[in-house]
């Protein structure tokens, strides 16, 4: 159900406390997506008229799991607080004295359902959390990252029910990465078509049962960033070392990826670099070149009265990936029509030169 | 535990939860009790099951939500009294309405349950939840109702509620409920009306009636019981005396035996015929009348006789007179023939049988064997009355007299002079019984014989039934 249907059923008293739900809900670590209301139902008679919906279902992400949590208004009362019905988490029974906005829910405040919401959210890591007891092994992990302040208040533990054929207790534990994607030039992250919201990195490690045999890690990235790192395929952590535990295993994806996007950032002063450098050199010859991503530069260049386009392209991970170089003739024609070029990929080449060396060692090759 | 809840009841929650524009919640009054059913069977030993009981009588709606708590789910005592009143103590659960919601106990429910179990005392509160769907196109409503009992374990929260008389009554039995009857109205008209059918105990008039016919009927049977006792007793005795007799024609056969032999040797020598083949009959006539039967019931006469071997022999009649009756039909009984009076205090010497001659055993002996014959044609007829009150001394002295045969027997046996008499007097009169009494004896063979029972056990049957 689209926001704008929901918003157009329910009834007129309670469209601003949906409102801010719908639109600007997002709580919880994965706040890609917005909260998603579904089952718009009504609590007065059948014969009422208009829109008077007062009760539906709210899909609330968590810990890679999806809450679906029914809410409950009376549309003739619409100053009363709400109630809440947790679907298959019966056991769920919050504190109200922890919910500081039902306790003074105030139905003028448009933002009170978000609110309680998210205070809701909270108790439900809380006891999450207390059922993270059963295990003292997944306790000690959750103890050990609660410890580190870089993880410890990043973090969504949902503790799974027992697996009813084996008995089996597993939890997931989701953990923000605090990496610093803010230094990633913004061009890398502009191709994405869909607002890419905040820049995140979630590590999701799920344990299939108590003793931490079976480990499970996945890293999510939001789209601008898996875009910017090279695609999902270009990204691999390492798998969960057996007897390992998450204080050291995270640290290390951590590690891993900030050294992931430090290579991207350099790699993109280094293209500045090199295209800088040859500019100075070739100046002249410099047909065009990629001005934004520095990926890019072709130049003319004439040997002995022959004219030629070389086409430089830099991979993304240059400089430990060699710049590919593109003859071009402009007189020729392939049988195809195509202008006949020829690839070089092989000339010498150290990804340790800087740019100006570069510049000059590729008039080698030119000749 | 089970629940139920009465019908009109049901109808009035139901009817004030539709008619409400939002959520409706109320409090369940009513009681529980405890049932405990104890079943014994063959195979194994006595079980007790204990079973809880909720019935829901009556019901308090509430004006509107949040009447009794706060937004916080707290529940407010001050309120909760103002609602309930003097009905708190009634209190055994409460309910909510919601429509188009999911079966199951909501947040803020759970705290007011918790909350309620412990300002109410009650420790099974139950909660009923009512929730309304209907489909999109409003064709289809559906109530659905849950009871729960929120403070057992998870897994058993649900109870099923019973509406008694919902369904089709003409099949099942009426049930009546248990809810006490607090009208005015009805409490009027009862007392006007009552002292019809109520005694002044509150007892109903019909139910002292019936009790006094079922004392009666059982101060009757009590009396049958000793009767009953005392004819046992009675039958018991008369069942040795008849075995003592038995024993005694025994041996007097035996005896009797012994001098035929002699004598037919006696006479043999003397080349004397003598009418054996009359003997054999009257012996057997005479055996015949010898063996008593006691009055008995046709059990009683399946238990006791066993007629000696001897072909002749009678076998026993189903409704044999008692020796009792026998005499006393002896003296009231007219006779085919003569019919002598008989003492009950003797009995004739078998061998007198017959005898004209014999003063005391003849007549006797005639009317026994008449008597017998009489007796036992009198069995035939449906004259005997079983109340005639029995003679013990009759009993006694029976057994006597026969003793004092027997011993007078054994002196005839004894003495040869009284022997040769006796012997030849016996054939005297066996002979003159021949030919006397064709009649009786033939009467009394052909009650005899066992193969003219059947008619007569018949008869004798059907006087028993």
């Amino acid at each position: 159900m689209s926001p704008e249907v929901a918003l157009h059923r329910i009834s007129p008293e309670l469209r601003p406390l949906l409102c801010s739900v719908v639109r600007n809900g997002r709580v919880g670590l994965d706040s890609t997506n917005c909260l998603r209301v579904t089952d718009l139902k009504t609590g007065c008679t059948s014969l009422t008229p208009g829109p008077c919906c007062d009760r539906f279902k709210l899909h609330i992400p968590y810990a890679g799991e999806t809450l679906k949590w029914d809410i409950i208004f009376n549309a003739r009362y619409p100053e009363l607080p709400p109630d809440f019905i947790f679907g298959e988490d019966a056991e769920f029974l919050p504190e109200p004295s922890e919910l500081p906005h039902l306790v003074q829910w105030d139905a003028g405040n448009p933002e009170c359902l978000l609110q309680l919401v998210k205070e809701l959210i909270q108790q439900y890591h809380h006891y999450q959390c207390q059922r993270l007891r059963e295990s003292s092994r997944l306790l000690f992990e959750y103890d050990s990252l609660l410890e580190d302040p870089d993880y410890g208040h990043n973090m969504e533990i949902y503790a799974g029910r027992k697996n009813s054929w084996t008995g089996e207790f597993s939890a997931r534990f989701l953990l923000k990465l605090p990496v610093d994607f803010s230094n990633i030039p913004v061009y890398l992250l502009k191709d994405t078509a869909l607002d890419p919201g905040e820049d995140v990195a979630l590590l999701s490690v799920s344990f299939e049962d108590a003793e931490a045999t079976q480990v499970f890690p996945k890293l999510y990235l939001s789209p601008s960033i898996e875009h910017a790192l090279g695609g999902s395929s270009a990204l691999h952590i390492p798998a969960f070392p057996s007897g390992g535990c998450l204080i050291d295993y995270v640290p290390q994806v951590c590690q891993l990826l900030t050294n992931k996007v430090q290579y991207v950032i350099q790699g993109y002063h280094k293209r500045r670099e090199y295209i800088a450098a040859f500019l100075s050199h070739f100046g002249m010859g410099v047909v065009e070149y990629d001005a934004e991503g520095f990926t890019k530069l072709t130049l003319l260049l004439m040997w002995k009265d022959f004219c030629f386009l070389v086409h430089v392209d830099l991979p993304l991970y240059f400089p430990r990936d060699q710049p590919t170089l593109t003859f071009q003739s402009v007189y020729h024609f392939t049988n195809s029509g195509q202008l006949y070029s020829q690839v070089q990929k092989s000339y010498p080449y150290s990804p340790r030169w800087d740019g100006n060396e570069m510049a000059k060692r590729a008039k080698n090759p030119f000749k | 535990m089970a629940a139920s809840i009465s019908g009109y009841t049901f109808s009035s929650v139901c009817y004030h939860s539709a008619n409400s524009n939002s959520d409706h919640e109320g409090f369940l009054l009513g009681e529980v009790r405890q049932e405990e059913t104890v079943s014994i069977s063959d195979t194994q030993i006595s079980t007790a099951e204990l079973l809880q009981v909720v019935e829901i009588h009556n019901h308090d709606p509430c004006a509107q939500l949040f009447s009794f708590y706060d937004y916080a789910g707290k529940v407010s005592e001050e309120n909760l009294n103002s609602i309930l009143k003097d009905r708190r103590k009634n209190v055994i659960g409460w309910y909510r309405f919601r429509r188009n919601t999911q079966q199951q106990m909501s947040f803020r429910e759970q705290i007011i349950h918790k909350q309620l179990t412990q300002l109410l005392g009650v420790p099974d509160l139950v909660f009923l939840l009512f929730s309304f769907i209907s489909t999109a196109n409003s064709s289809t409503h559906a109530l659905e109702y849950v009871l729960f009992r929120p403070n057992r374990s998870r897994y058993n929260q649900r109870i099923t509620l019973t509406i008694p008389n919902l369904g089709n009554t003409s099949q099942q039995e009426y049930k009546v409920s248990s809810v006490p009857n607090t009208s005015l109205n009805y409490a009027k008209v009862i007392k006007e009306h009552g002292a019809e059918f109520f005694d002044k105990d509150g007892v109903m008039k019909d139910i002292r009636t019936i009790f006094q016919v079922y004392s009666a009927l059982q101060d009757k049977v009590q009396a049958v019981c000793a009767e009953v006792e005392q004819s046992e007793r009675v039958k018991e005795k008369i069942q040795e005396d008849v075995n003592k007799l038995k024993q005694q024609i025994a041996l007097r056969k035996r005896k009797t035996e012994e001098e035929e032999r002699k004598l037919c040797e006696a006479q043999n020598a003397d080349s004397h015929s003598t009418p054996e083949e009359n003997t054999e009959p009257s012996e057997a006539s005479l055996l015949s009348r010898i063996t008593f039967h006691t009055p008995s019931a046709p059990e009683r006469s399946r238990i006791m006789f066993h007629t000696p071997s001897a072909p002749e022999r009678p076998s026993t009649s189903p409704n044999p007179p008692s020796y009792a009756d026998l005499l006393t039909q002896d003296d009231s009984l007219p006779s085919s023939s003569s019919s002598p009076p008989t003492s009950a205090a003797l009995l004739p010497r078998p061998q007198a049988v017959g005898s004209p001659g014999h003063p005391t055993p003849g007549p006797l002996g005639m009317g026994l064997g008449l008597g017998l014959s009489l007796g036992l044609s009198a069995s035939s007829n449906p004259v005997t009355t079983p109340s005639t009150p029995y003679l013990g001394n009759g009993d006694g002295s029976s057994s006597d007299s026969l003793d004092r045969q027997a011993a007078g027997q054994e002196d005839d046996d004894d003495d040869d002079d009284d022997d040769e008499d006796e012997d030849s007097s016996e054939y005297e009169n066996l002979v003159s019984e021949a030919t006397h009494l064709p009649m009786v004896t033939a009467s009394v063979l052909a009650q005899g014989r066992p193969a003219a029972l059947s008619p007569d056990g018949d008869a004798r049957g059907s006087q028993t039934t």
